[in-house]
């Protein structure tokens, strides 16, 4: 689940602690003192060090489906996967058959599971070059790492029940109705954005907050609209997603802050991959996990324009 | 260090007061109902029938040894699930409860195999000359059972009903799982809107302990007014 | 009912995972609490005053409240102090320190139900404290501790299900994911019911085959 607050990145635990000061000034530091030799290989910077080494090394994590989570052979799968595996056939010319062979892809793409609270500090430190692991944007995690461009628009939406008479949060305002989310700091107004007159009851996990909606304690769940969407392509017969969502929040790739070539690498990818020449792979890795089929970008003048 | 800021006690004093009262009639309701039944599986068990005292002690052995947390989740998120899908409604509806009936349902029934521990060993300790003068005043089984037999093992078990009453007060905690705003979900609440962790949960830490020593002092009082003796 | 079976035999390898968990913390609790048991029970007699204010206050603390408080407490407060810990880690801390707190308490009452003879008999052999502790007193507190210590030994291992509340992957967690995402509850909850109930019965016959074994020793 995604962290909401106002100050998320800058948690508390950073603020008091080796935070977000130290990471920053570290990278400085070994920038201004780097001497001549080690200064033409940051020239050749991340992109060459990758290339060289054959691999691409991609924090992510694994218990959040549809995003990072292992399927029933513990193998590791979902879509920031996906676009793990994407960047590594960019990186090293894979062809389809490796990026469906999982040893075969394994030689070029090593994925280093994360908490989240590690995702800045092994970009920091150099043990990942890449973190794609539903990354929230915010302008205090900008200090300390450099994002990508966006790679899904995530918003709180309602999960409801297949044969639910209403469709959408709006439809659900002014009938009292019991809503479930996950415990956090700021669930009830987070609930009360979309249904301003709902009772909000929070459980401790996502799994309790989504059963409370299976026994019929709730009217609906407050979730992820990625979750949402996952939970319905899995069971359709259960339930549907509401067509209204609030709260938005970005998600984006995140690499060490100073090397520009490597971070327009990532961007060239993620915006061919999504708008450009590697669409039908995007395409499919969304139905895949969300289960909603995009439509292809309107062709003529640029879409980023419009 | 960090910064100690006891005034959001004062501000989630509602949060606190309302979940304790709801700890206490949790801890209460289930106290009262768990008694009942762990009195009558003690008499079914020392009845010296099979038929009463095989699936009694089975029934004490098996909920016994299952967490609480478990049996509350099968009654809160378990039993609607299971009896809307394979039973008529008016059943289902008879035996689905909200959070707070889950949590009585689940404290009564798990309670009543300590319970009924107590009252057994209650029971053996009353000496067989008690039941010989009550059989020779012609009283019947049950007549034995309510006059001899409960007013004098009352006195000898209190002492191990307190110890099972404190301890149901503070498993009332598990309730904030399934999201009954009882003390423990005040504090949850009040540690992760505030972030004034230290305070939430040693506050309430606190209420546990001094209302759990007011039991335990008020059942000594009435244990000292019984006047009885065995 | 096949559709059933199939799905619990499905996802059976994912409840011995938790129940993997479930049996790493019920041991590390186990152990940590009695060693600690141990020492806070004779520390509770024979300590110096100050030792025996600080342990009993330990003792009452941690008895009086509920052990997913002190959970909570080490969980959320020990970050603020810059002690990095995580849930397994908080669970295994704090049910050590719960069952440390009964341990000692049965400890205590065990070893003062030891006859005082046994002690002048121990030091008019010479015996320093702590011979005469591991070689006269504890054993023969031995019998009177252990049962009380088996039920102790089942309630912990029936507290590791708190695990689950800090989204430790044990045997409570495994299967109210497996709920969630397959949609069946009763099986796999009776399921896990079992599991703690078989669990729970090997630890009181390792119990009852202690006692046995040690009432030769004394």
């Amino acid at each position: 689940m995604v962290d909401r607050s106002p100050n998320a990145g800058a948690s508390r635990r950073h603020l008091l602690g080796r935070g977000a000061a130290l990471g920053v000034a570290g990278v400085a530091a070994g920038m201004a003192g780097a001497p001549l030799a080690a200064r033409a290989q940051a020239e050749g910077g991340k992109l060459k060090e990758i290339l060289d080494r054959g691999k691409l090394v991609v924090g992510t994590g694994s218990t959040n489906p549809p995003w990072h989570y292992e399927d029933e052979n513990g193998a590791l799968i979902g879509f920031d996967l996906d676009m793990a595996a994407y960047l590594a056939r960019g990186l090293f010319g894979l062809d389809d058959a490796a990026l469906d062979n999982p040893e075969e892809l394994a030689k070029h793409l090593e994925i280093v599971t994360e908490a989240s609270d590690a995702r800045i500090p092994n970009l920091t430190s150099g043990k990942v070059d890449i973190v794609c692991q539903f990354m929230t944007v915010t302008p205090a995690r900008a200090l300390e790492v450099e994002f990508t461009i966006p790679y899904y628009r995530e918003a709180v939406a309602l999960l409801l029940p297949a044969g639910a008479e209403v469709t959408s949060a709006a439809e659900l305002t002014g009938k009292a109705a019991k809503i479930a989310i996950l415990e956090n700091s700021f669930a009830e107004d987070l609930v009360h954005q979309g249904v301003a007159d709902a009772e909000v009851s929070t459980f401790d996990s996502v799994a309790n907050s989504i059963l409370a909606l299976d026994s019929g304690r709730v009217d609906a769940t407050a979730i992820d609209l990625s979750t949402a969407q996952f939970k319905t392509a899995q069971s359709p017969d259960k339930y549907k997603v509401s067509s209204d969502s609030w709260s938005p929040q970005t998600y984006s790739f995140a690499v060490a802050p100073g090397d520009q070539r490597w971070l327009n690498w990532v961007n060239t990818c993620l915006h061919e991959l999504m708008v450009g020449v590697d669409f039908a792979y995007y395409q499919k890795a969304f139905k895949n996990r969300f289960g909603v089929d995009l439509p292809p970008p309107p062709a003529g003048f640029p879409v980023e324009f419009m | 260090m960090f910064d100690l800021d006891w005034s959001i006690v004062a501000r989630y004093r509602e949060e606190i007061v309302s979940g304790l009262l709801l700890a206490l009639r949790l801890t209460f309701s289930s106290f009262a109902i768990g008694a009942v039944l762990g009195l009558l599986i003690a008499f079914a068990r020392v009845s010296g029938k099979r038929w009463l005292s095989g699936p009694a002690a089975f029934y004490v052995e098996t909920i016994r040894n299952v967490p609480l947390l478990l049996l509350l989740l099968i009654f809160y998120f378990g039993m609607p699930m299971f009896a809307y899908r394979s039973l008529p409604e008016w059943l289902a509806d008879l035996i689905v409860f909200d959070g707070v009936g889950s949590v009585i349902v689940a404290f009564s029934l798990y309670y009543a195999t300590y319970l009924s521990e107590v009252f057994r060993a209650g029971i053996l300790s009353v000496g067989n000359r008690y039941l010989d003068a009550g059989r020779a005043l012609g009283l019947g089984r049950i007549g034995i059972a309510r006059y001899i037999t409960l007013p004098i093992m009352f006195r000898t078990v209190l002492p191990s009903l307190t110890n099972t009453l404190i301890s149901l007060f503070k498993d009332t905690s598990i309730a904030m799982a399934i999201a009954v705003p009882e003390l423990t979900f005040a504090a949850r609440k009040m540690s992760t809107d505030t972030f004034k962790v230290f305070e939430a949960w040693i506050t309430v830490g606190a209420i546990y302990l001094v209302v759990s020593w007011i039991i335990a002092v008020v059942m000594r009082w009435i244990e000292r007014r019984i006047k009885w003796a065995v | 009912m096949e559709r059933t079976l199939k799905v619990i035999a499905d996802n059976l390898d994912l409840m011995a995972s938790g129940l993997a968990i479930t049996l790493v913390i019920s041991l590390i609790v186990i152990v940590a609490g009695t060693v600690i048991g141990i020492l806070g029970g004779v520390g509770l007699l024979f300590g110096p005053r100050w030792l025996r204010a600080i342990l009993r206050a330990y003792v009452d603390i941690l008895r009086g409240t509920p052990l997913l408080v002190q959970m909570f407490l080490i969980f959320y407060v020990l970050p603020e102090v810059g002690v990095e810990i995580n849930g397994f880690q908080a669970v295994c801390v704090a049910l050590s320190l719960f069952a440390g707190a009964h341990i000692s308490e049965i400890v205590r009452g065990a070893v003062s139900a030891v006859p005082k003879g046994q002690f002048d008999a121990g030091r008019s052999l010479g015996l320093t404290f702590a011979p005469l502790m591991r070689n006269v007193v504890l054993p023969q507190a031995l019998p009177t501790a252990l049962p009380p210590w088996t039920n102790t030994a089942i309630e912990m291992v029936k507290a590791t299900s708190l695990a689950y509340l800090l989204s430790v992957s044990d045997l409570l967690f495994r299967t109210q994911n497996i709920v969630e995402r397959t949609g069946v509850a009763m099986p796999f909850y009776i399921t896990a019911a079992i599991i703690y109930i078989l669990v729970n019965a090997a630890l009181s016959r390792f119990g009852l085959w202690l006692e046995r074994r040690t009432r030769y020793a004394t």
